[in-house]
């Protein structure tokens, strides 16, 4: 048990899948299954809102429409109705990174379907990390990919936004396929860093090395480069 | 709740007086004494030998020491060892290191088979918030690196180990460059780099406060279209040996249908992560569901040492509060650009960017002589003062540069930028591990050990930025070595021979283990 889960109240009531349930306040969702004797091997990863396996759809009664989230990052709240989606099972298009900048284009010949947006929305509005799906998506589709990249900086991936898409977009796989491209081509070089490959390669550090591994620990610990 | 708000307020007063104070940093031995004062490595009562094995008599934490004189899942049960797989390399574990390892041994023509608990990337590295430690400023070098982290790390590096890990980074940063891992550039196009706890050059490459999201989707994304072969939601429950000192593979157990999977492999790789989830010495922690440490009692009963066994990362600042949050991390880069520690009484303690040890100890060290705040929940801590960020660095520098840290609060209400937070030591990280060569070869023959499971790189305490550097050197390291012992090796005759030698063991020392290991997945959920 993590510290101090065991002596939790009051409580509150929440409805797991139809079934009324009683547990602890303070808690997440996930803890609250615990809680309940529920051991979630599926539908559990990172515990830290990152990883993307633990999609929910929650509701309050008398309210009409669903909010999605994330079960590690979504506190038990009273009257809390809890709907658990599978983790994302959406296809990736297999492929490998081109040695030249790719045309904007080339996108489709993997994912085709991303053309045939609607902008209904629905993307943006199920996003537990509230990113803008949709813009990505429009971004990618007039060919900015680093526009695309950018808003899936937060991208968890757990592929609610291609689960509801109704032409079939997996918003998330081309978000990351557009992170790639604008990664491995970005227009301008890491001078710095291609620089310091190139001294180390040329032994510009081998004598401070023979210095360094020579020393006795008192000596290291006051060393100075 | 009122004294929280109490503090909070002379937390605001004071914040325009604190903005200005420089706080002095700790001498070497002010630094030791308070440490081995208030460090959770230092409370005896934790620590005991370990009273079987390759590491017989050395201490460690209960909780590890019941791990490693554990009983196997398996030694009640028939398993016959026909192989259901056949591989040049299992690897076992599929976050950062093992991803890694697998990439760079497909590249070397290897058939790879990568195992791993839960999904592939579920791991400590999709968490990773701060960055990548790799040295490459004009001022800058890997010697400089070098002596930062063995200092950090109370000298107790292996110097071998630590001179690969700082002298390959800047390669490493390329390769992950090329494989599409957008880092925050400047606007020349250099990387862009911040500082760290320990750290006397800013260096550390990041991608906003989601540096690890980062890496370990790109790394997925290569191992799907690699299209690796790989079990999910199939850890390994013990290895299996030839009977002469080798590796020869393992059993998996499918947590779908509880059927043992027998792999049959010239090599294996264990990268299998930390111990944070067994909340050593009752700490909270920041690592995900399966850090668990699977794989030091499955190396350890077969022969493989351990190094520094006996010390743990306990990351200065886990929230405590809201307490749903409890335990998750507050990124270190944030003390990095100004936010401050303050106390109870709205004074600071510590200088923020000394070691991880030394700030977790302060905070420790103010809570336990009544300068703590309690959260209604009955922990407590310290306040961490984020919205100085904002000040210093202008509006919207913490959204923009932490949106992550900014996202998870917001849905608490709480606005980082408007308010401080209540922190606590969280554990983050094992420090230790299976010890290995400049290979990730473990004392076991063809078992290769990455990433947080082995230990030595980062001695008693690890700098901020050096674990996402480790787990991509030495994954990269491992799976070369892998895929060249492979192509000379043949598979081997499999059997549970050191199970029988351990047992022996076990007995002769009239030890009943009170464990089965590994245990898989922390004892949370109620038994109905």
């Amino acid at each position: 048990m993590p510290p101090q889960l065991e002596s939790q109240s009051p409580s509150v009531h929440i409805e797991v899948e139809g079934v009324e349930r009683q547990v602890p306040t303070g808690l997440t969702v996930i803890q609250a299954m615990w809680k309940l004797g529920r051991p979630m091997i599926h539908g559990v990863g990172c515990l830290g809102g990152v990883c993307g396996a633990c999609p929910i759809g929650v509701r309050f009664p008398n309210q009409f429409e669903f909010k999605t989230a994330l079960a590690c990052q979504t506190e038990v709240q009273d009257k809390m109705s809890i709907t658990f989606y599978p983790s994302d099972g959406s296809k990736k298009a297999v492929y490998s990174l081109p040695a030249e900048r790719p045309s904007p284009k080339d996108l489709f010949q993997y994912y085709p379907e991303t053309k045939r947006c609607t902008a209904c929305r629905a993307c943006s509005s199920v996003c537990p990390q509230g990113l803008d799906v949709m813009g990505g998506v429009r971004a990618a589709i007039n060919g900015d990919l680093s526009g695309m990249a950018e808003k899936f900086t937060a991208c968890v991936m757990c592929g609610l936004c291609a689960a509801v898409c109704e032409v079939q977009i997996k918003p998330h796989r081309v978000g990351i396929y557009a992170r790639r491209i604008t990664g491995a081509f970005y227009p301008k070089k890491p001078a710095a860093l291609l620089n310091r490959i190139s001294e180390i390669a040329a032994g510009k550090y081998d004598a401070e090395w023979d210095r360094v591994l020579s020393s006795n620990p008192e000596e290291l610990a006051s060393l100075e480069v | 709740m009122e004294s929280i708000e109490k503090s909070k307020k002379k937390v605001d007063q004071l914040r325009s007086k604190r903005q200005k104070e420089s706080w002095p940093s700790l001498s070497l031995e002010e630094k030791e004494s308070l440490v081995h004062r208030y460090h959770p490595d230092y409370k005896k009562e934790a620590y005991r030998a370990i009273r079987v094995g390759p590491n017989q008599g050395d201490e460690t934490v209960h909780e590890l020491a019941d791990l490693l004189e554990g009983e196997s899942p398996v030694a009640d049960q028939e398993i016959v060892l026909t192989p259901h797989h056949q591989a040049d390399i299992l690897i076992i574990g599929g976050g950062g290191a093992g991803a890694t390892a697998a990439l760079t041994a497909k590249a070397m023509g290897a058939k790879v088979l990568l195992a791993t608990k839960l999904r592939l990337g579920d791991s400590n590295t999709v968490m990773a918030e701060g960055g990548m430690q790799v040295a490459i400023g004009p001022d800058d070098s890997p010697v400089r690196h070098f002596l930062d982290s063995l200092r950090g790390g109370h000298m107790k590096n292996d110097p071998t180990l630590l001179k690969t890990l700082v002298e390959e980074g800047p390669e490493v940063a390329r390769w992950l460059i090329e494989i599409g891992v957008l880092f925050d550039r400047e606007e020349d196009g250099n990387l862009s780099m911040r500082g760290g706890g320990g750290s006397s050059k800013p260096r550390l490459l990041r991608c906003k406060d989601y540096t690890g999201l980062e890496l370990m989707r790109t790394l997925k994304d290569c191992v799907l279209n690699e299209q690796i072969e790989l079990l999910e939601f199939s850890p390994a429950v013990e290895l299996l040996t030839d009977g002469e000192g080798h590796c020869a593979g393992a059993i998996l157990k499918n947590l779908d249908n509880q059927q043992s999977i027998v792999v049959q492999a010239k090599t294996v790789i264990l990268a299998t992560g930390g111990i944070g989830r067994l909340h050593i010495q009752g700490f909270p922690t920041s690592n995900h569901y399966g850090a668990t440490a699977d794989g030091l009692p499955l190396a350890y009963r077969a022969g493989a040492k351990l190094t520094l066994q006996d010390t743990f990362q306990y990351h200065p600042t886990g929230a405590i509060y809201p307490e749903p949050m409890a335990g998750i991390l507050v990124t270190e880069a944030i003390r990095s650009v100004g936010a401050q520690l303050v106390n109870l009484n709205g004074d600071r303690f510590i200088n923020e960017m000394e070691t991880r040890d030394a700030v977790a100890a302060a905070v420790i060290r103010e809570c336990a002589e009544g300068r703590g705040v309690e959260t209604p929940a009955g922990r407590k801590g310290v306040w961490l003062d984020m919205p100085l960020v904002d000040i210093i660095s202008g509006e919207g520098t913490l959204a923009q540069r932490f949106p992550n840290m900014a996202r998870q609060f917001s849905r608490y209400k709480i606005d980082i930028s408007k308010e401080p937070v209540l922190v606590y030591p969280t554990l983050h990280y094992q420090n230790g591990g299976i010890k290995i060569d400049v290979n990730g070869e473990s004392g076991l023959k063809n078992l290769f050990v990455a990433g947080e499971a082995s230990g030595g790189i980062h001695g008693r305490n690890r700098l901020m930025g050096n674990s996402l550097l480790d787990i991509i050197v030495f994954g990269r390291r491992a799976g070369r070595a892998a895929a060249e012992r492979a192509k000379q090796a043949d598979f081997k005759k499999l059997t549970l021979r050191h199970l029988d030698l351990f047992h022996e063991a076990q007995k002769k020392e009239g030890i009943s283990p009170q464990t089965v290991s590994p245990v898989l997945f922390p004892d949370y959920v109620k038994k109905n």
